[in-house]
């Protein structure tokens, strides 16, 4: 009885010891992109009046309107940081409908908020009767976002190009990829250990270095900035990897099951179509995916490579390095950029082990 | 004897189907990866291109070997590499020896885990660099649970050369130990538990178990999970150009962009092919190196049985 308590006790030791660590680790990743996002979220106002930001993102800001002396108005914006009220907005407002529209329009530019023309007046209405007049606004969340893709002419576009890009490149990898995966997995031949090297290899000489003359060959053969011609350098790299890893999935596909439909008369082509080919689509699909989000999230081939038909990461990529780079506006792009990789984690996540399971120099 | 040559047949069909298989692998290779790279090797040796009339020339290199920024790279890469992938092995083994554990959300925990690999290069330098800002999330979060005063905000991008390094480490392994810990976790899964078991059976205690049978077991995939990193690692440099800029934290990777990319001049350019050739034999002779020493070039019999 003593010695099962014992062990009970230590095994909620142990398990108490795994948790507190699992919770260390997760809170580590889940940070510094909750704050990413957080920023996202973020007015102007917040973004340039505000510090230390608060650890919750507001969904709703604070406004209170009231007299600057004769009979004009004045706008305060709440301040979390500061704790108190601060002007927003030009410092006298009277009911001239030019004012107030710039006002209204301020007030979306600056604070996220939606609050019409109409709306400005009833608040000053209001603001005679009672001396003041406090509301809240919800903030838009999706503002930033949507200025992203406004200021930054061109990141619609671009996020086609990306998917085009990444279509060509996983189609080329994968497939050129999943044949000598296949290869790799079920047969011996020579020069089998020469080539697994080489597939390393092919990771050592600097993409860059490749970019360049491949701006001339791509150039020649019409396909320089055009996603095709993209697709043709991150397949590079990518079938290298979809080779480790359909090779690793057709491992676990046990050859017996091939075999044995061939005593039931198929062809070995026909045993690899009707009996593996089913049970690799699910760890295809993840490695599809990983293609997927490799090509989706290259930026310097993608910077050398195109021109007028820029990826969606060079746009980001550009915004953060340009001069006049606005910290939220490019953490909404960033979020944008990142949602597709993240969801398609969330899908590989079940395949991930079996991708790398058989992975080996 | 018609039975023996179908049997022939056969085989050289069989013999057949592996090469063909990877036939198209290594056409695309030699079209799109091998032509470059003669193109980029031959181009860095010449003054200008063949058709101005270039000639064979050392310059190139001449001038990486004279730039004092080439050295300071080269010490800089260097210590980013031995420090961040040892770090980073172990903080990824022992990440995949927790998620082996198989605890409730356990599941839950791996996806999460594996967010930042998939994450773009260019949304976790956004990350950190409004993080890592003076005016940034991180000192703000500090601020707001109490363990800085708002008047002490640590300077984070102004330290001293080396703690620049070590911040660029520890953002670089954010991103990177999900990756290499997914390969460690692949590992051990495949791995008989009765091995372990055994060795418990024994009298080993965990640790013993761990480094006598485990790890031993796994010698394959540490010696992948290693290669690929150390491949990478090498070749570090977005994430310091979007954190610092250039010329902050000198690179090779960055320095080779740097000279291609940023400068408009031809004599860069062919300076920048010069380094990324450099770099091509740093990296293959650093592999070559590690993989010789890690015994993977070993008795390949065995590892042909193994697969």
């Amino acid at each position: 009885m003593t010695n099962n308590l014992r062990r009970n006790a230590g095994r909620t030791m142990r398990m108490t010891t795994i948790y507190i660590l699992v919770s260390g680790v997760a809170m580590i990743i889940i940070f510094p992109m909750f704050f990413l996002f957080s920023f996202s979220l973020m007015s102007d106002y917040e973004t340039y009046s505000e510090w230390p930001k608060p650890l919750l993102p507001r969904t709703s800001v604070d406004y209170r309107m009231d007299h600057s002396g004769n009979g004009n108005f004045r706008l305060s914006i709440w301040n979390v940081s500061e704790n108190d009220w601060m002007p927003f907005g030009p410092e006298e407002l009277n009911r001239n409908p030019d004012e107030i529209k710039k006002l209204s329009r301020f007030l979306n530019n600056y604070g996220n908020t939606q609050f019409s023309e109409e709306e400005i007046l009833t608040a000053m209405k209001l603001t005679d009767q009672d001396g003041f007049y406090e509301f809240a606004l919800r903030k838009s969340l999706i503002h930033n976002y949507r200025r992203f893709f406004k200021l930054y002419s061109g990141a619609a576009r671009s996020v086609l190009q990306s998917l085009y890009t990444a279509g060509m490149t996983i189609f080329i990898s994968v497939s050129i990829g999943g044949m000598a995966g296949y290869a790799f997995a079920r047969y011996v031949f020579k020069g089998k250990n020469i080539l697994k090297l080489s597939v390393l290899f092919v990771r050592m000489f600097p993409p860059v270095a490749i970019a360049i003359p491949m701006v001339v060959i791509l150039g020649k053969m019409g396909m320089y900035d055009k996603p095709v011609g993209l697709s043709l350098i991150y397949s590079i790299n990518q079938i290298s990897m979809n080779i480790w890893i359909t090779a690793s999935i057709f491992m676990g596909i046990p050859e017996s099951l091939e075999e044995a439909a061939q005593v039931f008369g198929t062809s070995k082509t026909g045993a690899f179509f009707r009996v593996t080919m089913p049970l690799a689509v699910p760890g295809l699909a993840a490695c599809a995916m990983y293609s997927f989000i490799y090509s989706w999230n290259e930026v310097i081939n993608a910077v050398i490579l195109t021109q007028f038909n820029p990826t969606f990461p060079v746009v980001v990529y550009k915004s953060l390095l340009g001069a006049n780079a606005q910290v939220h506006l490019i953490a909404a792009g960033s979020i944008a950029q990142a949602l597709p990789a993240i969801i398609f984690t969330l899908f590989i996540r079940k395949y991930i082990l079996q991708m790398w399971g058989g992975v080996k120099v | 004897m018609p039975d023996t040559t179908e049997i022939q047949d056969r085989e050289t069909k069989r013999n057949l189907t592996p090469y063909l298989l990877i036939a198209p692998v290594v056409i695309y290779y030699i079209i799109f990866w091998l032509f470059p790279v003669i193109n980029a090797v031959g181009g860095s040796f010449l003054s200008t291109s063949l058709d101005k009339g270039g000639i064979f020339t050392l310059a190139n290199y001449k001038a990486v070997f004279k730039d004092p920024i080439f050295w300071q790279a080269v010490i800089n890469t260097t210590i980013i590499v031995i420090i961040s992938v040892t770090l980073e092995f172990f903080l990824a083994f022992g990440l995949a020896l927790l998620i082996n554990v198989k605890f409730r959300g356990s599941s839950f925990f791996l996806f999460l885990a594996i967010i930042p690999m998939s994450l773009p290069a260019v949304a976790v330098g956004a990350m950190w660099n409004s993080g890592l800002a003076t005016y940034g999330w991180l000192n703000s979060f500090l601020i707001r649970i109490g363990l800085i005063d708002p008047s002490n905000k640590i300077l984070f991008l102004a330290g001293t050369h080396f703690s620049r390094m070590i911040l660029i480490i520890l953002v670089d392994a954010w991103q990177v130990i999900p990756f290499m810990m997914i390969i460690l976790l692949s590992g051990m899964q495949g791995l008989q538990p009765e091995m372990a078991e055994a060795g418990r059976v024994f009298g080993g205690n965990r640790w013993q178990v761990l480094r006598k049978i485990t790890v031993p077991m796994l010698k394959q995939t540490i010696i992948t999970a290693m290669i690929l990193r150390i491949i990478a690692a090498i070749q570090i440099w977005l994430i310091i150009v979007m954190i610092f800029g250039f010329n902050r934290l000198p690179v090779l990777m960055e320095q080779i962009v740097l000279n291609i990319d940023q400068y408009m001049a031809e004599e860069f350019f062919r300076k920048g092919m010069a380094l990324s050739v450099i770099v091509a034999v740093l990296v293959s002779g650093v592999s070559f190196i590690y993989l010789k020493a890690s015994g993977a070039f070993d008795d390949p019999g065995s590892r042909e049985g193994d697969e």
